[in-house]
């Protein structure tokens, strides 16, 4: 069998250059490290890192190009839609080495950067795959590079307990994915999503094919942390270095979003079932109403009586898993571009909050509601960036958080035009995103109105507000300029 | 592509289908490894006589009286070379094959293969320089 080896290093090209940088930061770091204090290093490693992701972006340019190009058994895809989210998994990285060069994590600092690229590989081959057991290495490398930086302010207990819980949720969950995936290849005997969905179509009923379901559902739902699959979310949140925190709260759930959508519409075309009101049916639309109700109804509540920003934010980003889904319960193109493009509005919008916390909770002591209080007075501009972020998640027009919302309610609405019949989730999705409003602006009292113990200016470095303001810019956009990505969106997902 | 309210199946299904069937014997041996174990249990528990004594309870009936607290400290040193190790039986298993259908491998092969053989030679690279290997 002769393989042919030029597509695989085209179709990879952004892959190798982030495998070789990485190995490349490493080197570096041994070579400059202890000679050097910390900070200069994070700067140098850091920039590094940064050059090497600007060098990634570059073969993507080179296959705008291919339109549909699938490499045997479709372990590798190009398409269009594919580029755009890589695109997006580089920037976010990008922007997680900005926050991360200003922030203390620790001695290991080419270990650190190295991990944070093997991660984003694992993501841009999540996305750039159409078939399970690519799947499946892409997720593992994507969660065990997670599962080391969680771990990596090495002298804090918190911590290591969030790596601890994070890796053994992550490790059982994915042995519920590999079990389902079992299934799915002993029923149908393919593991590439679209000969899946073929044999799937001929077979019709088989009760194996609900446990494989059931089982991968368990596996992607974990990545991205919906109700009941979520218990890790908060601890690990919060006991991780807030840019990791950053990171798996955005790359990873976009990566992970982003093959849950291709395998539930692809693979699983056949077996949606329905959560219409009063016409439920089994299959992934139903399991899927069920969890986005549990997801907006805990994660609003329960942040409601957090006292931690960074828990805060978990739980806030369990309740945008479940407004994510309600997208997905749709199981229209409509809705899978509504997901799509929620998920990259929801990523810059985290991103930027979790960079705030990163660069002021250093700074003002730790990272509780009472640290921020008076923020406003202390560091004026990125509050007012918080403020942005923090309206878009709570769903404020004109910026983007909005508009992402209401796409989302919207393709649930218009999936059944007849009865409306996904209307409940949509009711129950609006009256969620009021409870939500109320722990964000509480958040914003602490900044913005509550008096500050401590009134000194704090100081952030330049580079890292210029990404932060980037973030905000992305969000205001998005939010007043909607169309055109959301038209190109719709035009790729059509095709898919 | 949409697939809005569409399903073909059903997680009741018709019990007369000869494909289910099949699973049956799954059903009847979960069955049987249930109740092999439990049997027994609930046998002795009415057969057997009673005569507890504080040795019968102990960790290991017939061993030493063990001394001090479990929960001490050791050496986890051990665990680098163990993870070096990795890299070296990796690249054994997938040499080997490659080893054996060397004739009929093309030159990409060949390159493919000095790229993953070096990229682990890296990591062992990597590890001896940070003096992983010296047990200290």
């Amino acid at each position: 069998m002769s393989v042919a080896y030029a597509p695989i290093v085209r179709a990879l090209g952004s892959e190798t250059a982030l495998v070789l940088v990485a190995l490349a930061v490493l080197t570096l770091d041994f070579i400059i490290g202890r000679k050097r204090e910390v900070a200069k290093r994070r700067e140098l490693v850091g920039a590094v890192a940064l050059f090497g992701l600007a060098l990634s972006a570059v073969p993507l340019v080179g296959q705008v190009g291919m339109t549909n190009v699938l490499l045997p058994g479709e372990t590798l895809v190009v398409n269009p839609l594919v580029i755009i989210f890589k695109f997006v998994l580089i920037v976010l990285t990008a922007v997680t080495v900005l926050i991360s060069i200003d922030h203390d994590i620790g001695t290991h600092v080419g270990e650190y950067f190295a991990m944070l690229l093997f991660g984003a590989i694992g993501m841009l081959l999540l996305v750039g795959t159409e078939e399970f057991l690519t799947i499946f290495v892409a997720l593992e490398l994507t969660s065990i590079s997670l599962y080391v930086l969680t771990a990596f302010h090495k002298n804090s207990l918190r911590s290591q307990e969030a790596a601890l819980k994070y890796f053994l949720f992550g490790a059982i969950a994915t042995a519920f994915l590999l079990f389902g995936l079992s299934y799915i290849y002993g029923l149908t005997g393919a593991t590439n999503l679209r000969d899946i969905g073929a044999a799937l179509a001929k077979k019709g009923t088989d009760p194996l094919l609900g446990v494989g379901l059931l089982c991968v559902l368990v596996g992607l739902g974990f990545k991205v942390a919906m109700v009941p699959f979520h218990l890790w979310a908060p601890d690990a949140y919060e006991g991780a270095p807030t840019p990791v925190t950053a990171f798996i709260a955005t790359g990873s759930k976009v990566a992970s979003f982003f093959v849950l959508v291709k395998v539930l519409m692809v693979a699983f075309a056949g077996a949606v079932g329905s959560a219409y009101w009063g016409a439920f049916e089994s299959g992934w639309a139903m399991v899927l109403g069920l969890t986005a109700t549990a997801s907006m109804v805990l994660g609003n509540c329960a942040a409601i009586v957090q006292r931690n920003v960074k828990r805060l934010l978990a739980y806030s980003s369990i309740a945008h898993a479940g407004y994510i889904l309600v997208g997905l319960v749709a199981a229209s193109s409509t809705g899978a571009t509504a997901v799509l493009f929620y998920v990259i509005v929801y990523a810059i919008t985290n991103l930027g909050a979790f960079g705030v916390v990163a660069a002021l909770a250093s700074r003002a002591g730790g990272d509780d509601l009472e640290h921020f209080n008076g923020m406003a007075k202390r560091a004026p501009f990125l509050s007012l960036l918080m403020l942005v972020f923090v309206l878009s998640l709570a769903g404020i027009p004109p910026l983007g958080g909005f508009f992402g919302k209401f796409y989302l309610f919207a393709a649930a609405v218009e999936c059944d035009a007849e009865m409306f019949g996904l209307l409940w989730l949509v009711a129950l999705g609006i009256v969620m995103s009021a409870v939500s409003l109320y722990y964000y602006l509480v958040l914003m009292k602490h900044m913005y109105v509550l008096p500050a113990k401590d009134e000194t200016r704090i100081a952030t470095p330049g580079h890292l507000k210029m990404a932060l303001a980037f973030c905000a810019a992305g969000v205001v956009l998005l939010g007043v300029f909607p169309e055109p990505i959301l038209a190109l969106l719709k035009a790729l997902v059509v095709r898919l | 592509m949409d697939v809005c309210g569409v399903s073909n199946f059903n997680v009741f299904p018709c019990v007369n289908d000869p494909y289910l069937t099949q699973y049956l014997f799954v059903a009847v041996f979960v069955l049987v490894a249930v109740l092999f174990p439990l049997v027994p249990l609930a046998l002795v528990r009415v057969l057997a006589p009673r005569k507890p004594s504080p040795t019968k309870n102990a960790t290991y009936e017939c061993g030493l009286v063990s001394k001090g607290d479990s929960w001490i400290q050791f050496r986890a040193g051990y665990y680098l070379y163990a993870l070096v190790y990795v890299i070296f039986a990796v690249e054994t298993i997938f040499l080997y094959p490659w080893a054996v259908a060397f004739g009929g491998l093309s030159f990409g092969a060949f390159v493919a293969m000095m790229v993953f053989v070096l990229l682990l030679v890296e990591g062992l690279v990597y590890a001896w320089a940070k003096g992983a290997l010296d047990w200290k």
